[in-house]
């Protein structure tokens, strides 16, 4: 099975402010990880490897300094590593990404599963999976936690806010998952090692047969028009008496006044 | 392409009754444009749900009968909404539920219309015809406001408990059939079988009570408390992340930025940190009580009311007096 996983590099912590001066986002210090969904995408790639064999491509967009968490996805156990890199990709927003991601899927060819995380930590929108999906002309499967390959099919389950759903997929296919799908493994000395034996290439806009409207910022029609950090509104709290049955008096006093608990409470 | 000067709301149904986030979408978008709120029904030939979706007041509801659609995959689904479109013409504006089924169809309906689409709204408003959108970001830690000036429909998922729902009784409601929407079958995925979970996530967004168990109280002894407390308090119990790794709670339970929104009267915090991506979930909560051991801890900047001291202790004696 050709299993393709997309990962994104994000900062390492979400908490992040906005610098007063350049009103963007402050991203100094801040290292990059590989946004943690994807980590479990990785390793169901990697089960369905070892379950029914075939092959793992890692790929992101994005500037040259992905290369390091494509580096690690190839400690990780994948095979080989592509990066989609151009000026052209700046400012993309999740369509133009989905574009660029999924005309690099039609070139790398003869692929059965493209495999993405539910989201990414910064971005936070989960789109870029069913536009993939839809420029590709294939079914989609999102926030699955649970998957089983056979060889040409998966049987996935899902949870949908109200309903648990099991569903079998024929190939080819684009599925998004969860964090509780799998525990992602560490990687040690030796496969680290090995990565460097594996290949990363990079691909250019020039390579990709783009349509230059649909990239980058020209590919993309929403706007950002401000961004701030919310004054999240700081409850100026009552400290309960510190012994606990006291507290718990003082508490359900306080509950019934306010008619949040009621007499026969 | 002609623009309709309408604000499409996607009906989100589960297995066959409608998800009340739906009605909080159509009181917000009532509420804040001028132009005609129509509400995108697909339910089963011998159903009825727009009786109950009338309550809310739309201003017309396009109803698609159909079994199989019912029961379709994003791909059909996708399809299907976009011949609704080419059939009625594109509306200015089309919001989707930020629930799984949400997030899934619409980003592939996006790109196939080849629009914009932002995710998770917490608020919108209209500036004239452009629908201004803001989004969180970073785990919630930042805000931006979005807009979609040159494409259409605008789209937007929102998030639910956002928007309050209200009734209202519209005089001028018009239900419009739509037969044969020849949308096109997808072969390759088979939705083998849908069952309701025995808990659903609405009980803990619903819930008027929440007892909530962080790490600070998931021995054995202070679930057990915990489960009696909420019991007394006919509340329900909610999670953090790291108790999902427990067998008795799942993501069904857990609250926050990758779980539930919660907004009850009343929320009682054991052992919670006070993490962004936990807090994210309960900022429409009306009254927050904390307990924690760390007279520090994040939580407390969130609370009305909180105890420094064992959570289990505290729970106990709250328990005793109820
Ligand atoms: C992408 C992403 C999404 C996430 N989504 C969510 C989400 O939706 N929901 C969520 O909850 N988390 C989420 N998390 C995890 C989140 O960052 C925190 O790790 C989590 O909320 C911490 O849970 P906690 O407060 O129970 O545990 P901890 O942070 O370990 O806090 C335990 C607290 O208990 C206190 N304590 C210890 N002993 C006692 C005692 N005897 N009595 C009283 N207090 C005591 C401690 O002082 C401490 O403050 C997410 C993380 C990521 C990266
Ligand atoms: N620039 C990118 N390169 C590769 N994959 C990406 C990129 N952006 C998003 N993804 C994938 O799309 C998923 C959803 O991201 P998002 O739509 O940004 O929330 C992520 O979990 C990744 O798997």
């Amino acid at each position: 099975m050709k299993i393709v996983v997309c990962i994104k590099q994000v900062p390492e912590t979400t908490n992040v402010k906005i610098n007063e001066k350049t009103k963007n986002i402050d991203r100094r210090g801040l290292g990059g990880v590989i946004n943690s969904y994807d980590l479990h995408a990785l390793e169901t790639a990697l089960e369905i490897k070892r379950n029914v064999g075939g092959e793992v491509i890692t790929m992101t967009m994005g500037p040259d300094d992905f290369a390091v968490s494509l580096r690690e996805t190839l400690a990780l156990g994948a095979d080989s590593s592509i990066l989609l890199s151009d000026r052209a990709f700046a400012g993309a927003d999740t369509l133009a990404t989905g574009y660029v991601l999924g005309k690099a899927i039609k070139k790398i060819g003869d692929v059965d599963l493209v495999l993405l995380g539910q989201q990414s930590v910064d971005a936070d929108t989960g789109q870029v999976g069913p536009i993939m999906a839809e420029l590709l002309q294939i079914p989609q499967v999102t926030y699955a936690n649970e998957v089983i390959a056979e060889n040409n099919s998966l049987l996935i389950k899902r949870n949908l806010d109200n309903v648990a759903q099991e569903i079998t997929a024929q190939l080819p296919l684009l599925l998004t998952v969860t964090d509780t799908i799998n525990q992602p493994q560490y990687t040690n000395v030796v496969e680290i090692t090995k990565s460097f034996a594996k290949p990363i290439t990079t691909w250019h806009a020039s390579e990709l047969q783009l349509d230059d409207s649909r990239v980058g910022q020209a590919g993309s029609p929403t706007i950002v028009r401000s961004i701030s950090s919310p004054e999240k509104a700081a409850k100026v709290g009552h400290k309960l008496t510190n012994d606990p049955r006291e507290a718990a008096a003082e508490l359900v006093a306080i509950l019934k006044k306010q008619n949040i608990l009621t007499e026969e409470d | 392409m002609t623009v309709i000067k309408e604000n499409w709301v996607f009906v989100e149904t589960d297995l066959n009754k409608i998800n009340p986030v739906t009605y909080e979408l159509i009181t917000k978008m009532k509420q804040i444009s001028h132009d005609p709120v129509v509400a995108i029904l697909i339910e089963k030939s011998d159903a009825n749900l727009e009786t109950e979706l009338s309550e809310y007041g739309p201003d017309k509801i396009l109803l698609v009968k159909d079994d199989e659609l019912v029961d379709g995959d994003d791909l059909e689904l996708t399809d299907a909404l976009n011949k609704l479109i080419q059939k009625q013409g594109t509306p200015n504006t089309f919001i989707f539920p930020a629930t799984v089924v949400g997030r899934s169809v619409a980003p592939r309906l996006q790109a196939r219309l080849r629009t914009g689409l932002t995710a998770d709204c917490l608020d919108l408003k209209f500036e004239d015809d452009l629908l201004v959108q803001t989004k969180p970001s970073y785990g919630d830690n930042i805000m931006c406001e979005i807009t979609i000036p040159n494409h259409h429909p605008q789209m937007a998922t929102a998030r639910p408990n956002v928007f309050t729902a209200e009734k209202e009784n519209n005089p001028a409601l018009k239900i419009e059939e739509i037969d044969n929407l020849e949308w096109e079958k997808d072969t390759k995925l088979q939705i083998k079988s849908q069952v309701l979970p025995l808990k659903t996530s609405n009980d803990i967004a619903k819930a008027q009570r929440i007892v909530a168990l962080g790490r600070g109280d998931k021995t054995e002894a202070g679930i057990g408390i915990a489960n009696n407390l909420a019991k007394k308090l006919h509340a329900t119990v909610g999670v953090t992340r790291p108790l999902t790794d427990l067998d008795q709670y799942t993501i069904t339970e857990q609250i926050g930025q990758s779980g539930q929104t919660v907004a009850p009267d009343l929320l009682i915090n054991l052992g919670i940190s006070g993490a962004v991506q936990y807090t994210a979930g309960i900022s429409n909560a009306k009254i927050v009580v904390s307990v924690n051991t760390d007279e520090n801890a994040q939580i407390f900047k969130y609370s009305d009311y909180y105890f420094v001291g064992n959570a289990l202790e505290f729970s106990k004696a709250l328990e005793a007096i109820l």
